[in-house]
Formats: C-alpha cells, sequence, structure tokens
C-alpha cells in the first residue's frame, strides 16, 4: 500500500482495507514480534484522549518501537507551541512515525504537509478517526467470520452523526467492506445535506432493526450536547436513540467507539452483554494500530521481503 | 505621496479606451493636464507621450472593502503596503475598514489615521470609522464627531450585525450625521460555524455556518434600511438569495450591494482541502450561489465588486480550517480573477466588469470612475493578453493569503495613475514616457 502516513479512510479502498487486516491479525497472532524493532514512533496529543493514546503505545511498544509521548503536561505543546513548530521538531529529532491527536478537522492532513515523517491520524476535530475505524471492522470481521463475512450486511449508524470523526471514518470503511449502512439521528445530529453521505436515515433504533439492521453502531452523546437547542431531553434521547436489552432479542451486534455513556446511548446490561462487541473493539486497537505503524514507517514491507 | 515629480501633462497614445460611464470603447489619444483629463480623441500630440499601443484603458478601480490592519496589526499590512498593493491591482479609490487595534470609534484616531492616509497612501483613501464603539453593537458612536474629523463612512464590518434594534437606531443616526453605512450582514446565533454549512463540510467534518445566517440579516437589514431611508451599502453579498432580496429593495431603501471576486469565482469546494487558507468570512458558497451572484452583478441586481482585501501573517493561515483566521487578499488579483472567470468564460461583458470595478464603485464614493473630460485622471492601464501565475512574489501587499496563489490568470495590470501621476508601474519600460 503506498501512502505516506495515515490521515483519513475516505478513499481507502477495499484490498488496501483487507491488507491492513490480514497484518493486524499477523500481529495479533504473535507472528510479527520486534517488527518495530529500532522505530521511534512519536505521539503528539494536542487533546486529551486515554484509550487512544494508551492503544497507540502498546502497539508500538508490543512491537519493540520506542515512544516519546508529547502528550503530557509540560510539553511544548502545553506550552503553546503551533501544531506546525511540534510535528516539524518531531520529524527533525527522527520520528519514523508521528501519531496526531487534535482538536481541529484537517490537523493530520496539515500536519503531514510539513514532515517527512509519516503522520498516523489519531483523531482530529469532527473530521477523521481512521485507527479507530479499522478496529472496528476487525473485530467484526472476528464476530462474522471474516472480512467476506461483511458482504451484504446491515450497520445502523445511531446517534451524533454530525459531530462524529469516528462516524466520518466507520461510514467510508463500512461501505468498503459492502456493509449497507443507515443513520439513526434526530436532524439536529445530522449533517445538512446527509445526501451527499447517500445514506438513508432513520428515527429511531426500533426502526433500525426493522430495517434488517446485523449491527447497531451507537455513537457517543457528548455531554455538552445532552442539554441544549439539538435535543429535547436525555429521556427523549435515550427512549428513540439507545440500544437497550429489548432490541438484543433480534439478533443484532452492538458497538460503539467508547467512552460509552451508561443509560444514555447505551444501557448498562448491554455493554457487556454477549451481544456486544465493545470489548473486542478495545482489544482490537493494539493489533490493528501496530498495523498501521508498520505500514507507514516500512517496517510491514520489510518482514514482508 | 502622489508624487512629487508630477507630469504636467502626459498624452496616453492609442490605447483602447473603455469607459462605460462615458460610453467610451475605442482606441483613442488620452491628454492629461494638471491632474484631469484634459482631451479625448484622435490624433492628439503632446509633449510627453506614453505609447500604449495594446492596452486597455479604464477609470481607476475604486475598492470600497479594505484593511489595511493600521493601525495596530502593521507587520500584516499598513497604508504603504496596502496602497502599493491597491495601486498595482489597479485600484485608484479604496475605503479602509475600521475594525484595526484601537478600533477606528473615536474623532482622534480618524483623524490621526486621515492625516496618515494622506501622507502615506498612494490611492485615495477614505476611513470608514465604526458604527458602534468597540464594533460591539451597543453604544452609538459619536458620527457627527467622526464626520468632521473625516470619516467617510460608518461600519461594523467584521462583526456582523447588532440586533435589528440597535441597528435600526444607527441607521437612523447614521442619516441624520449624513454618513453612509457599510453592512457585513451576519447572524451570529446562525453562524456558528467556520465555512459554508454544506456538502463539503458535511464530509469534512468541519463546523459549518448556514446561508440563512447571511441571508435572515441581509432581509433584516434592507427592512430597516427601508424604514429608516439611511444610505446602507451591504457588502460582500455571498449567496444568490441575499442578492436578490437586495434586487427587491432596490426601489424602496436607498441601498447599493457589492460581492467579492473570490465569491464569484471560488465555491465551497476548497473546504474539503481542509486547508486554512480558504477560511474567509462569509464563506465560500456552493456553485448555484456563485453562479447566481455573476448573473446578479450582470443584471444589475449588485452594484459594484470589492475585494475584502484582508491581510493575514501566516501563522493566521497555516492552521487547521477551525483556528485560521478568516480572511484574503483581494487587491492584486482582483481584476485578473474576474477577467479571467468571468468575461474570458463569457459570462460577464468586459465593459459591465469595468463599470462594477471603477464606475459603480467610483460613483459611491463620489471621485474617479469616468474618463470624461474634465474628470480626475485617475485611471488604470491594463494588458487583458498577459497570463501571469499568482505567487507569494508576484504580490506587493505583506502578506501572501492570496487564494489564487499557483493559479494562472490572464489580463495583468501594467500601470495605475492617480491625479495623472503614476502610483504603479510594473515595467517601468511602458511607462516610461517619451519626451
Amino acid at each position: 500500500m503506498e501512502t505516506k502516513g495515515f490521515l483519513t479512510l475516505e478513499h481507502v479502498g477495499r484490498e488496501d482495507i483487507r491488507q491492513i487486516l490480514d497484518l493486524a491479525r499477523a500481529f495479533a497472532e504473535g507472528r510479527l514480534r520486534d517488527a518495530l524493532e529500532g522505530k521511534t514512533v512519536c505521539l503528539a496529543f494536542f487533546e486529551a484522549s486515554t484509550r487512544t493514546a494508551v492503544s497507540f503505545e502498546l502497539a508500538a511498544r508490543r512491537s519493540g518501537a520506542h515512544v516519546i509521548s508529547l502528550s503530557e503536561k509540560g510539553s511544548a505543546i502545553a506550552k503553546g507551541e503551533s501544531l506546525i513548530d511540534t510535528v516539524v521538531t518531531l520529524d527533525r529529532l527522527g520520528a519514523d512515525a508521528i501519531v496526531l491527536r487534535h482538536q481541529a478537522a484537517g490537523a493530520a492532513v496539515l500536519a503531514a504537509r510539513h514532515t517527512s515523517a509519516p503522520v498516523i491520524n489519531a483523531g482530529d476535530g469532527c473530521g477523521q478517526h481512521p485507527t479507530q475505524a479499522l478496529l472496528d471492522l476487525y473485530a467484526l470481521c472476528e464476530a462474522l467470520g471474516g472480512f467476506e463475512g461483511l458482504q451484504d450486511r446491515r450497520v445502523a449508524i445511531v446517534g451524533d452523526v454530525l459531530h462524529s470523526r469516528v462516524a466520518r471514518s466507520v461510514i467510508p470503511g463500512f461501505l468498503q467492506a459492502g456493509m449497507e449502512v443507515a443513520l439513526v439521528a434526530p436532524r439536529t445530529l445530522l449533517p445538512p445535506d446527509e445526501g451527499a453521505l447517500d445514506l438513508s436515515v432513520l428515527t429511531s433504533v426500533d426502526e433500525a432493526l426493522e430495517w434488517g439492521a446485523d449491527v447497531l453502531y451507537m455513537l457517543r452523546l457528548q455531554k455538552e450536547r445532552m442539554t441544549g437547542a439539538r435535543i429535547p431531553s436525555v429521556a427523549e434521547y435515550t427512549r428513540f436513540y439507545g440500544v437497550w436489552r429489548r432490541h438484543l432479542e433480534s439478533g443484532a451486534l452492538v458497538m460503539h467507539p467508547g467512552p460509552v455513556n451508561r443509560g444514555v446511548e447505551i444501557s448498562g446490561d448491554v455493554v457487556l452483554s454477549a451481544s456486544s462487541l465493545i470489548p473486542d473493539q478495545v482489544a482490537a486497537g493494539v493489533c490493528v494500530r501496530s498495523a498501521v505503524i508498520a505500514l507507514t514507517t516500512g517496517a510491514a514491507q520489510r518482514v514482508a521481503a | 505621496m502622489l508624487g512629487d515629480s508630477s507630469p504636467a501633462e502626459l498624452l496616453i497614445r492609442q490605447a483602447h479606451v473603455l469607459d462605460p460611464a462615458s460610453g467610451l470603447d475605442e482606441i483613442m489619444d488620452v491628454r492629461l493636464s494638471s491632474g484631469r483629463i484634459a482631451e479625448v480623441g484622435e490624433g492628439i500630440r503632446g509633449p510627453r507621450e506614453l505609447d500604449a499601443v495594446g492596452l486597455h484603458l479604464f477609470p481607476g478601480f475604486v475598492d470600497v472593502h479594505a484593511h489595511w490592519r493600521t493601525p495596530g496589526r502593521e507587520d500584516e499590512e499598513d497604508i504603504q503596503s496596502g496602497s502599493a498593493a491597491a495601486a498595482a491591482g489597479g485600484f485608484t479609490g479604496v475605503v479602509m475598514m475600521p475594525n484595526t487595534d484601537p478600533i477606528v470609534d473615536r474623532p482622534v484616531v480618524v483623524s490621526g489615521l486621515v492625516g496618515r492616509v494622506e501622507r502615506e497612501s498612494r490611492v485615495r483613501t477614505r476611513v470608514s470609522a465604526a458604527l458602534h464603539r468597540g464594533l460591539a453593537g451597543e453604544r452609538l458612536t459619536e458620527m457627527r464627531l467622526l464626520k468632521q474629523a473625516g470619516a467617510f463612512c460608518v461600519s461594523d464590518d467584521g462583526l456582523g450585525t447588532a440586533s435589528a434594534g440597535v441597528l435600526r437606531n444607527g441607521m437612523l443616526y447614521a442619516r441624520s450625521a449624513g454618513l453612509p453605512v457599510i453592512l457585513h450582514c451576519e447572524d451570529h446565533t446562525l453562524a456558528t460555524g467556520v465555512v459554508h454549512d454544506g456538502v463539503a463540510a458535511s464530509l469534512a467534518g468541519i463546523p459549518g455556518s448556514p446561508a440563512s445566517a447571511e441571508d435572515a440579516a441581509t432581509a433584516t437589514a434592507l427592512v430597516l434600511a427601508a424604514e429608516t431611508g439611511a444610505r446602507v451599502h451591504i457588502t460582500h453579498v455571498s449567496t444568490a438569495l441575499s442578492a436578490a432580496l437586495v434586487g427587491f429593495f432596490r426601489d424602496r431603501a436607498d441601498v447599493t450591494a457589492d460581492t467579492t471576486p473570490h465569491h464569484l469565482t471560488l465555491t465551497e469546494d476548497l473546504a474539503s482541502t481542509l486547508d486554512g487558507r480558504y477560511r474567509v468570512n462569509p464563506p465560500l458558497r456552493p456553485e448555484h450561489d456563485r453562479a447566481g451572484l455573476g448573473l446578479a452583478l450582470r443584471d444589475r441586481v449588485l452594484d459594484f465588486v470589492a475585494t475584502d482585501h484582508a491581510p493575514h501573517a501566516s501563522e493566521e493561515k497555516e492552521l487547521p480550517m477551525e483556528e485560521a483566521a478568516p480572511g484574503f487578499l483581494g487587491h492584486e488579483t482582483a481584476f485578473a480573477a474576474l477577467h479571467t472567470d468571468l468575461v474570458l468564460g463569457g459570462r460577464l461583458s468586459l465593459t459591465r466588469l469595468v463599470e462594477t470595478m471603477s464606475c459603480a464603485p467610483g460613483r459611491w464614493v463620489g471621485t474617479g470612475g469616468s474618463l470624461a473630460v474634465g474628470a480626475l485622471a485617475d485611471l488604470t492601464l491594463v494588458d487583458l493578453s498577459e497570463e501571469w501565475t499568482v505567487g507569494r512574489g508576484t504580490l506587493v501587499s505583506r502578506s501572501s493569503n492570496s487564494p489564487y496563489i499557483g493559479r494562472t490568470l490572464k489580463g495583468r495590470v501594467v500601470g495605475t495613475m492617480v491625479g495623472g501621476e503614476p502610483v504603479h508601474d510594473r515595467t517601468g519600460a511602458k511607462f516610461g514616457a517619451r519626451a
């Protein structure tokens, strides 16, 4: 796969996705131990993150890479150094990959224009979160018997699509995998012209199940949006856009990128139920991110050769 | 700074004179004397001659919307660099906007700025003062004192529209003070994003502002203009609906309106580049708006073009879209971009382009806009056939945030004169008059 960095899942083709997932499986099975030896991976987190940062750090360390993290207090980021200056510094210090989390869409694309090291987008504003989408696909493949098992399956993406970088990455990912995608949200939480996405819009989780959803992909409702003008109340949101135990009778799988709001978009007894892939998603993060680091740094090509 | 070695007389020979104001559109000789047009005709001879064969001669362009960042951000632009950029773009008249630091909202700031402009500007420069103190949309400025200090008009440009009640009083008072009001129409309760709320923003995940943010504010402003009788100019109209609203109020209010070269030539697709260099306010719109604005300009629904020349330092633009400062350079590419896209694209006549860049804004500011005998010799010489690629090196402005960088445009300003004196001479050779 020819790429300098990994910035978005838009325009990533089916075969490229399959290749990354195969590589991730090799990492998961321990076949590529030490594949990243000698590589230096820098984590530049301009926006707070726990699970993604830890996942990337484990992904790099377990395969032998050095990890430098600039997310802590007292770093240049905390001192207000600009995005470009920070990534250029990391680049010139000899980073083999720069993992970037930033609060604004387009930050990863901008950073990549100023570095020779590959930039891996670990989430930028409401833009993209491509490794999240890949780990979701990985977890789903495990549950449905491989990549081909995703073909023609129906996935309903439920919740705040408008403000979700996860949605902007999983939608093209699911489509490339051959899945049918529908959106489930009130119009206040959808892009203004969902026609741009060319997806059908459903009005409740119940309706999604009537549509035949095999997978309910729940998005997190940000706390600041639980009150205010976009939704009338948590109670009403939960009633129509939350997933409850009774929904599981259909056999649908439940996914969520985390962190979950128990009792808002997902009831507590669903999170760890047999239908939930949420723990599998978290687990998949490490091997998938090892694979992405290996591909972008050239380590995967070295192993293959 | 309008030159001290003023040629008393100059004959511009064999230029294609295009002046919609006086109905001229042919190859002629133009004699300048004492800073005015002295004679227009054929076979005129003069002691000093400028060979303008192959060039077009227009009344100088007038830009009613420029940010020269003075006082306060002279690292981005000052009166000298801003007026040099204007002259390089063929502009002979400019109105400076008041959103500087300090804000131009007190008479002492106006008089200081007017004095500096007289000494430092290459082109005829008028100062807009603020409509409300601090541009805050609450307390009126001392408009009568501002006018005495030399303010030409008032505007809260950059910060959008005050509440309707406050704006209504502002219009009434401005009318009493005899000052035109320039309005940037934007409703802040709707304009919560950084690009147009459309397809490109949806896909990119950049917060969008809907067109209604501009349209609702424009409608409010027009209703108030009709009711108050104030002289209102609506600047940088960016949607087809707002243009249509202006058209509806054409005979119901004392209203004029402009749109910008970038809204006439660029679209929201540039949002998908995620590049802060393409952030501007109002945002670039969908193609149907861009096309609609061109039709509105052609059909005289919109009166003229203004550039909203807004220099920014690179550290304010080389950022993700959401964090970048809004604004583009405008003076130096305005004519070339519009000539390339609209005139050569067959959507606007060259005559109408000159009318909207020279005559109509010239009438609005009260000077220029005509090559009639006796008019001020404010003029622009253009080579319509020259192709040039916009680059940092080609720009005179102190900043380089042009959305056209890298684009090849056709048509280039060769020389600009204000009161018969050269203020821009790109090649040197063309402007070296033969004795």
